[in-house]
């Protein structure tokens, strides 16, 4: 084992598996092996693995961007989770609960695993987390949140993510997977906020592209995420989120990239919508999730049922259902009454979810996710 | 706890706290503290606080020379010296601490019990008690044992057992101590606090039911340390331990929603200890219990001590019901002499993570599948200890214990009764914070409010039969349990059942009837009594839940 300069032991590479072979998988999987020489990728379809495999590619995805050669993909599940340390999902939210329920079996406790999917198994309004924690034995469970594009982070630009975890051991582990000279992880110990605003973050993102779609300027796009924040963190904080996680790489940082770049799957269906296209033409014209579209139903739902005001969400949603046209949507939020900017409301969420088995000296860990 | 495993306690439990404070790092300046004098002094200020306040337990005289005798050799000491004065200190605290077994004595306190359980409830003398009720109930009719009785036999024999039942009197011990008695199951180690060992002749049968003595009053953290050891080489030793995870009984009535995380933690430390030693047993089952009283022995101070802010931080109440012998043998003499009964039930056992566990004694995972429960703390490939992630898994195990007390609750007639008259008094003062409805509703004394703690029978009784169907239909599910006598008693018969037992214990009855109608005797007893059924959405069902913040 080699020493860091302070003469610590420097612990080996992990091991490291990623499920899910769309952009996001692959890119991290990408800089797995790039960190560390070797990473293996699980995906289903047979075409897909070979193309990996022999071209270092993954056109369907990611176009011609080369991929590191120590990058293998299989198709065979147990044989890519059961050797891991550290397993990152980064499969579509509604695949995600199949996907470790399949794995399950051939899992242990010691395993890490990481959830880089940005969403809500939407029926029943539960976090990514929680849908493993329910499928598997894990206890050792991360969220990877944060302003990565998979095309920029293929290309090589620089760019950080944040993984939040309980376990501090998860962070470590994480961090020295995927680091690299390109790519920074910071660590958070708010789950629970990270995986919202990650989730939360793609709605504003449609409704940036409803702006920039309807040729309105940069002053709307800059209100527009601005209030955007005010409700992921009205939201976020009603389930358990810390405000100044909203604030970090997952909530401004994904923020900011997602409702500006022409990039994001999220951003451009609300772009296309705004353009007059119908949604089921704009999803059928993509390879990649736009997880927004499913996500906001949610949302809303949930927040109805909560008593949050989230206007924008609604907004986005009506759109999304066909019962108005984006342009509508922001007539409306401007003809909205005055308010305050922050509300005393917005600041001390009632009932906000605390620590059942907290008050121990002992007890170290953070809220825990309240949100199912 | 054997005289050989004692003394074989006494000297793992003070090398291992030396060892951890030994193996902190030194001082980069010899000049400065060093973390042993720290500790050590820390102590010796908490010590001199407790002294100081002259309401010491045990012999303060004694502890003043002792402290006085540590802090005089503190300052000039070598690191060596230092070193030698921690290990005086934590012998001092685990001789104290360690519990004395006679097996002898164990034998003769057990088959005293079935005689009766009044015995060990009298914390004054024997003849007093013969005298008021010279003929005594015999407890075996009046304990019931329900759950996973049988699991709890096999689980012994696989691993090394924690029972941590709900805390609401100081009867749980000795209701606790019976019901093992009576599945044929030796005493399992708890610690005590020293107010239950003042009495000499319960001190004495406690000391051989399993307890160790726990001073309250010591808030040094380095005797919480020992405290912690101690539990946790009983466990590695083989004892099965008795932890109230609430950590004290719970004052408002409700089944316990915050643990006390660092003693739960010691089943885990110790079942690493074990994989780490290739112990033949390593598991540890934590089994969770729930004890069911009709009426509680302290309620009337319980529910004081909750309501008044002061009171919220008073961790220990040496004024209540317990130390007066007349309650008890009054609180002996009218609960267990009716038909009312004491319910014991065990719930389903997990291991140090939460991890349900089946009778095999076997780990699963949420889909029930069988799991190796020591991969969760290897670390490359070899079991280890890791702080912050054990902190974790012990939060966890938190958690999941909370649902499982929550699940194993079980309701009597006088929780259900006290629960539908609050609910529908406070539906009727929708504005008032609980103070003032508590003030509100009184309806005892020359000040009563009349009409407003009234309710009519008919009305009490149709709100009655709702809860009941509701209760049952969590009953079904698994979510809660109902005494044996709710399984299919009417409404009427629950109120029945449940003024009379209202009227016989109490200073005041909790609800009293006057022809057609129901009122109020106790506003606070009745909110303590109703508190058993907080945290199931039943309130819905009746009225609307007043906000504890005075408006």
């Amino acid at each position: 084992m080699s020493e860091t300069p302070q003469g610590d032991p420097v612990p080996p590479h992990p091991t490291v598996t990623v499920l899910g072979g769309g952009a996001w998988g692959t890119s991290l999987a990408h800089l797995a092996a790039t960190a560390s020489g070797r990473a293996l990728l699980w995906c289903r379809r047979s075409d897909q693995i070979t193309e990996i495999n022999q071209r270092h590619t993954n056109s369907r995805y990611l176009q011609d961007a080369t991929l590191h050669s120590g990058l293998e993909a299989v198709d065979d599940l147990r044989l890519a989770v059961s050797g891991a340390n550290l397993i990152i999902v980064a499969v579509p939210s509604q695949h995600l609960r199949q996907v470790v329920s399949d794995a399950s079996e051939h899992l242990q406790g010691d395993q890490m695993l990481v959830t880089a999917t940005k969403g809500f198994e939407v029926d029943t309004f539960t976090s990514m987390t929680t849908v493993v924690r329910q499928e598997t034995c894990l206890r050792k469970l991360g969220v990877l949140s944060g302003p990565n594009l998979a095309v920029e982070v293929m290309a090589g630009q620089p760019t950080a993510s944040v993984v939040a975890s309980r376990h501090q051991d998860v962070f470590t582990t994480t961090a020295r997977a995927l680091m690299g000279k390109r790519f920074r992880v910071y660590g958070s110990d708010d789950p629970v906020g990270v995986e919202l605003a990650g989730a939360l973050k793609n709605i504003y993102a449609i409704c940036a592209g409803f702006v920039d779609g309807a040729g309105l300027g940069a002053n709307t796009r800059a209100a527009l995420i601005t209030r955007g924040l005010a409700e992921m963190t009205r939201i976020g904080t009603r389930l358990g989120a810390r405000p100044l996680t909203l604030l970090g790489l997952a909530g401004v940082g994904d923020l900011v990239v997602t409702c500006t770049s022409s990039l994001s799957r999220n951003y451009s269906v609300g772009f296309h919508l705004a353009k007059g296209e119908k949604l089921s033409e704009i999803l059928t014209s993509r390879v990649s999730v736009a997880e927004g579209v499913r996500t906001t139903e949610a949302v809303t739902r949930h927040a109805r049922r909560l008593g949050v005001e989230m206007p924008i969400a609604e907004g986005v949603n009506q759109v999304l259902n066909g019962r108005t046209r984006p342009l509508a949507v922001l007539v409306k939020l401007m003809a909205r009454k005055a308010r305050y900017e922050i509300e005393r409301s917005d600041l001390a969420p009632p009932d906000s979810p605390g620590d059942d088995a907290g008050g121990s000296p002992m007890d170290h860990g953070p809220t825990p996710p309240a949100w199912s | 706890m054997r005289a050989e495993d004692r003394a074989l306690a006494v000297q793992t439990v003070s090398e291992r706290v030396c060892q951890q404070f030994l193996a902190l790092p030194p001082a980069d300046d010899e000049s400065s503290r060093d973390s042993l004098e720290a500790i050590l002094e820390d102590t010796i200020w908490h010590e001199r606080k407790r002294l100081e306040s002259g309401r010491a337990d045990g012999d303060p005289d004694a502890d003043r020379s002792f402290w006085r005798s540590i802090s005089g050799r503190l300052h000039k000491a070598s690191h060596a010296e230092r070193e030698q004065l921690l290990s005086q200190v934590v012998r001092r605290f685990e001789t104290e601490i360690a519990g004395h077994f006679d097996p002898r004595v164990y034998d003769v306190a057990t088959r005293l019990i079935p005689v009766g359980l009044g015995l060990l409830l009298n914390a004054a003398s024997p003849k007093l008690l013969f005298r008021h009720f010279p003929r005594l109930p015999d407890v075996t009719d009046r304990v019931f044992l329900r759950g996973e009785v049988s699991a709890l036999r096999t689980l012994r024999d696989r691993g090394t057992v924690i029972l941590t039942p709900t805390h609401i009197s100081n009867l749980d011990s000795v209701v606790v101590g019976w019901s093992l008695h009576a599945l044929g199951l030796p005493p399992f180690v708890y610690g005590a606090g020293l107010n239950l060992f003042r009495n000499p002749m319960m001190a004495y049968f406690m000391r051989n039911l399993g307890a160790y003595r726990v001073d309250r009053k010591k808030t040094a953290p380095l005797y919480r340390q020992v405290l912690k050891e101690h539990s946790t080489v009983t466990l590695e030793q083989g004892y099965d331990n008795l932890f109230f995870p609430g950590g004290t009984r719970a004052r408002s009535g409700m089944v316990e929603k915050k643990l006390k995380l660092g003693l739960l933690g010691c089943g885990l430390r110790a079942y690493i200890n074990n994989l780490m030693s290739g112990r033949e047993k390593p598991a540890i089952y934590i089994v969770p219990c729930s004890i069911a009283y009709p009426l509680v022995l302290e309620a009337e101070h319980l529910i004081e001590d909750h309501l008044q802010e002061k009171g919220k931080s008073r961790y220990i109440i040496e004024d209540d019901e317990f130390s007066q012998p007349r309650r008890v043998l009054q609180f002996v003499s009218n609960v267990l002499s009716m038909d009312a009964r004491i319910t014991v039930r065990f719930g389903r056992a997990m291991d140090p993570f939460g991890n349900p566990v089946d009778e095999e004694g076997r780990s699963l995972d949420p889909k029930g599948r069988p799991i190796d429960p020591s991969r969760y703390v290897m670390i490359d490939g070899q079991p280890a200890h890791l702080q912050q992630r054990d902190a974790e898994y012990t939060r966890e195990l938190g958690k999941a214990l909370i649902k499982s007390l929550h699940r194993e609750n079980v309701i009597t007639s006088t929780q259900l009764l006290a629960f539908c008259v609050f609910r529908l008094l406070s539906r009727g003062h929708p504005d008032l914070d609980l103070y003032r409805l508590l003030r509100q509703i009184d309806g005892s004394g020359a000040e009563s409010n009349g009409n407003a703690s009234a309710l009519s029978v008919r009305e009490v009784e149709q709100a009655l039969e709702l809860l009941l169907d509701h209760v049952r239909r969590l009953a079904s599910q698994g979510d809660i349990h109902l005494d044996d006598e709710l399984d299919s008693a009417s409404a009427t018969r629950v109120l029945q059942h449940a003024l009379r037992r209202f009227g016989s214990y109490h200073r005041r009855a909790v609800i009293m009837r006057r022809a057609d109608s129901l009122s109020v005797g106790d506003p606070e007893l009745l909110l303590y009594y109703s508190n058993r059924l907080t945290g199931y959405d039943l309130e819905q069902t009746i009225g609307h839940q007043p906000s504890e913040a005075p408006s």
